[in-house]
Parts: C-alpha cells; sequence; structure tokens
C-alpha cells in the first residue's frame, strides 16, 4: 500500500488516513468518514505519519 | 430461457431452504445493519444468504427492490451456480472452471423491447441514486458503496471489460471509482487521454455465474463478455444502454444497472473503504461517474458482496484458481490442483500441488503463476499426495519438506497489489516461492500410515456403540478444509 497519514477531523475528533503523496499538503479538502465535516489537513489537531 | 439471478435463487430455495433466510423486517443496510447481521452470522461460523424483502434506500424509505447478500461466502453455492454439486465445491469447482476458462462464447444482442433489465428506465432528472438500498460495509467507509462490476469498452479494440471496483455514493447522480491499475484503469487511461469522458455500465445484479466469469485471468484485450458467457455455459445476452446505445453493450437478463461517463480531469477525494485484505485502503483522489440512466426489471432483487470477508474471498478464488491451473499446466502437465486460501484472502496464497517428475519443476509452476497474476504473493508448491484444500496438510508439508535456505526463493520489485498494506511501494511487491515438494533425487522418508487392509476390516462401529460415536464432538479444528 502506498504510504498513508492519519488525520483527526477537528470536528468529531475521530480518526482515519489518507493516501500521502497525493492528499498531504496538497491544499484538498479531506471528508471526515464519521461526520462528512470537509477540512484541510493543515486544520487537524493532530497527524501520524 | 437465459439464466438470471431470481431464477438462481428460486432454485437454491426450492432445493435448500436453509441456505436462504428471508429477512422480513426492514432492513437499512446504509446503517450498517446489514453488515451487523452478516457479522454475527460470520462469528457463529453460519453463511446463509441473506435475503431482504423490505431494505430501505437512501432515503430510509423501504424500496421496491429485494436485496441478497452473502451469496458466495460458500464455495457449495458456488459450484451450484456452475451447474455442479455442492459436494464438487473442491478440486471439482476449479477444474470445472478451467475447462469453460479456454474456451470463448460470443454474446448475443436483442432489442432494448425484449430486454428484462430495461423493463424500467430512468434517465436524466429522474435519476436518483437515493432510491436505491446501497450497503455501507464498515465503520470508516465514509458512504455507502456500491462494490460490484463495472464494465468498459476499449476504445481501440472494442473489447469489453469487467470488474469488480468498489463506487462511493457522493450524490443523486455521482459517484466515486476506484480502480488498482488493471484492465478497465487501462482503458480509462486512454480515453482519459484523449480528454474525452469514458462510458461505464454498472452490473449490480446478475446470476452468479456472470461474477464468477468477471473475475476470470484473461490477457487485456480478451472480451470479457465472451469469457464470461463460457463460464455460464451459454451465450450472455447484451443489449444497448440508454446513455450509449450499440457503443456501450450492456447485459440484457442483469437485474439492474446503473449507466454513467467518468469526465477527464475530474477526481474528488473518495475512501478510506474496508477492502478485501481485511484492512481499509487510505482515502485518495480518485475518477467520479456522473449517473446518466439506472434501468431495473421489476421487483429487482440487488446483491453486494460482503467485501473483506468469505463472501469477497471465495468468489475472487475460485476463478484464479481455474484459470492459473491452465497456465501452470502449460509448463508442468503434472499440475494436480491450485488452491486460494481463506487466510490469504483468497488473493494472496497461492498453494499449487504437482506431480513431480524432475526438480526445477517447482518453479516452473510457481513462476508461471506469479507471472500469470498480479494478486498471488506467496506460492507454496507440494506434492501430489498434500491435500491443498486443506492448509494443515500444507503447513505440514513446509514444516516436514523445507528448509529455508535451500528452498526458499525472494522475488523483489514485482508488481503486487495497491491494497497490500504490507507493501511500502504503492505497485511493487515482493513475491515468495516456497518449494515444499520432496526431492527427486535423493532418497526421502515416507509419511506415516495405517495398513489399508487393517482400516478396512476394523470397524469403529464393531468395537465403539453407535451412540457412543454419534454424541462425540470432532476436534474444533478438524473440518480445517475451506
Amino acid at each position: 500500500m502506498a504510504r498513508i497519514f492519519w488525520v483527526t477531523c477537528p470536528q468529531c475528533r475521530d480518526r482515519f488516513y489518507c493516501h500521502r503523496d497525493e492528499l498531504r499538503g496538497k491544499g484538498i479538502p479531506l471528508l471526515c468518514p464519521y461526520c462528512g465535516h470537509r477540512f484541510l489537513d493543515s486544520e487537524s489537531p493532530q497527524i501520524e505519519e | 430461457m437465459a439464466k438470471d439471478f431470481r431464477q438462481f435463487l428460486e432454485q437454491l430455495e426450492r432445493d435448500s431452504p436453509l441456505e436462504v433466510i428471508r429477512i422480513k423486517k426492514p432492513v437499512d443496510p446504509a446503517a450498517f445493519e446489514l453488515t451487523a447481521l452478516l457479522v454475527h452470522l460470520e462469528r457463529q461460523g453460519k453463511f446463509p444468504v441473506l435475503l431482504l424483502e423490505q431494505p430501505l434506500n437512501l432515503k430510509s424509505e423501504r424500496a421496491p427492490f429485494h436485496f441478497a447478500s452473502n451469496l458466495y461466502a460458500l464455495r457449495q453455492r458456488c459450484a451450484l451456480a456452475l451447474g455442479l454439486r455442492p459436494a464438487d465445491w473442491a478440486l471439482p469447482l476449479s477444474l470445472e472452471y478451467a475447462r469453460r476458462e479456454t474456451q470463448v462464447v460470443a454474446p448475443v444482442v436483442i432489442g432494448r423491447a425484449e430486454a428484462p433489465v430495461q423493463e424500467v428506465v430512468r434517465t436524466g432528472d429522474a435519476v436518483d441514486l437515493r432510491d436505491l438500498p446501497i450497503v455501507r460495509h464498515h465503520r470508516m467507509d465514509p458512504a455507502p458503496y456500491i462494490d460490484m462490476t463495472p464494465v468498459m469498452r476499449d476504445p481501440e479494440g472494442g473489447f469489453y471489460n469487467v470488474a469488480f471496483l468498489r463506487t462511493m455514493y457522493q450524490g443523486p447522480r455521482r459517484l466515486g471509482l476506484h480502480m488498482s491499475p488493471r484492465h478497465n484503469w487501462q482503458i480509462q487511461r486512454k480515453y482519459e487521454a484523449g480528454k474525452r469522458p469514458t462510458p461505464v455500465a454498472i452490473i449490480v445484479s446478475h446470476h452468479p455465474a456472470f461474477y464468477l466469469g468477471a473475475l476470470n485471468v484473461s490477457a487485456f484485450g480478451v472480451d470479457d463478455y465472451a469469457k464470461i458467457g463460457a463460464i455460464m455455459g451459454e451465450p450472455l445476452r447484451l443489449t444497448a444502454s440508454q446513455s450509449f446505445g450499440d457503443d456501450l453493450l450492456v447485459p440484457a437478463d442483469a437485474e439492474l444497472i446503473i449507466e454513467g461517463q467518468i469526465p477527464p480531469g475530474v477526481k474528488e477525494v473518495e475512501g478510506p473503504f474496508g477492502e478485501f485484505t481485511g484492512y481499509y485502503g487510505p482515502q485518495r483522489l480518485r475518477p467520479v461517474i456522473e449517473v446518466t440512466a439506472i434501468t431495473h426489471r421489476r421487483e429487482a432483487i440487488l446483491q453486494h458482496v460482503f467485501v473483506g470477508h468469505r463472501d469477497n474471498w471465495i468468489i475472487g478464488g475460485i476463478p484464479k484458481e481455474g484459470s492459473l491451473f491452465n497456465v501452470i499446466k502449460g509448463v508442468v502437465p503434472t499440475v494436480r490442483a491450485v488452491h486460494f486460501a481463506l487466510s490469504g484472502c483468497c488473493r494472496f496464497n497461492c498453494y499449487v500441488s504437482i506431480d513431480k517428475k524432475v526438480d526445477g519443476e517447482t518453479k516452473q509452476a510457481a513462476l508461471a503463476a506469479l507471472g500469470a497474476c498480479d494478486f498471488v504473493k506467496n506460492v507454496i508448491v507440494v506434492d501430489a499426495d498434500i491435500d491443498v484444500f486443506n492448509e494443515r496438510d500444507v503447513m505440514w508439508a513446509v514444516a516436514t519438506r523445507v528448509q529455508a535456505d535451500r528452498d526458499v526463493d525472494i522475488i523483489k520489485g514485482v508488481k503486487g497489489n495497491t491494497l497490500d498494506p504490507s507493501q511500502t511501494d504503492d505497485i511493487m511487491t515482493a513475491k515468495m516461492i516456497v518449494d515444499a515438494t520432496k526431492p527427486v533425487r535423493r532418497a526421502f522418508p515416507s509419511r506415516v500410515e495405517v495398513p489399508k487392509e487393517a482400516l478396512e476390516t476394523v470397524r469403529l462401529q464393531d468395537y465403539i456403540p453407535l451412540e457412543i460415536l454419534e454424541r462425540l464432538s470432532p476436534a474444533p479444528e478438524v473440518s480445517g478444509r475451506a
């Protein structure tokens, strides 16, 4: 699998992961799978990679 | 009469009533209610077909459809789908698939008016995916997903390719589409290069043999409709799609089809999605499908595959067993059996048995398997005395016939599967060959055995009363074949 990064949703605080090369620092809003909130990775309170 | 899904279900219910459990209460597949039922059953080791009589659609209304689940979770049912007996679930099923897979049966085209799948047609503003029951499978899935088979047509060769691909609900007329770099990806790439939209149709429900056929491991360029016909044992009936006419023919006897196009240059975030590996694939940027039509039979029976579980694993394994048997037979004619075990998601771990005549045939067989299918990651080759459908038997051969420094080969930098979490590269993986066969050129010990004559003359019931025998429980690991 490609390299991933775990991201925390700033709205519901739950975590999910994304494709690093395609979405890390690209300015593309991520979609929280739990609450549907869209946010930039820079807005995440915690990122693990 | 052409084969269709409702006919298959009716026969299954008639012949084996306990195989199909009708759920009369409303079930909301988008609220994990269906997959919760499936996991409860799975934990009890039970895998019936669930037929939802009142599935809710994405508007939380009772949809005018039925919904079938877990069709492929038992190899016995897959054997029935190919017209075999349930008892033929192991090697005979693989070999029958192998036999049919060498053939092609050209499809036939019928008029739209005769096509059952176009009894109800919705186009333009009448199209609304929320009218359908769609399953949300696992916790991290961001939306309901249709996980059945999009078909695309190659713009140069004109052949059709059908593949299981996940599509994420993104709006009433919009789906996100994930593709690994395989055949449909190749087709879509050609349209994309020409800045043209890719016509696509998702065959949401058809006869199980259709889906077993769709999973054939043929080379790019082989027409899947003709291959599916060979596996179904009859020509696949096609008709013109509503959106693209004769430029994209669709299966006439399907239960429901979603038509649409993939616009060039458009990508949206899609996923995560619980995948066949038992892990979530990450959220990615993926193409979208703009849905242009939904056509279906009246009172259509929809289906899905429970991805990441037996249902998904078994349907993927059987076609690979058949296809790889044929490929290996070309280089090692004494191949006896090929099996993709549940422990490897019926994708990654391939067990091959051969009646080895000369040293070196083992690697010939393993390399053929690795070359034919990029899913295959670990190949264990055993002798013909080992039952490849019994993983304990295979591991016994590994334990007693393998020296790791001599019998294990690693091949680095080979195309793998993008969803394998152990891969650190997006595409490339390492493959392993384990030669668990006995050597031909040196003396090797023999397996223990109680004489056949003794087994024939000594009968248990002559020594232990039948009522006691019947009350004895088998050890839990005894039914290890799967």
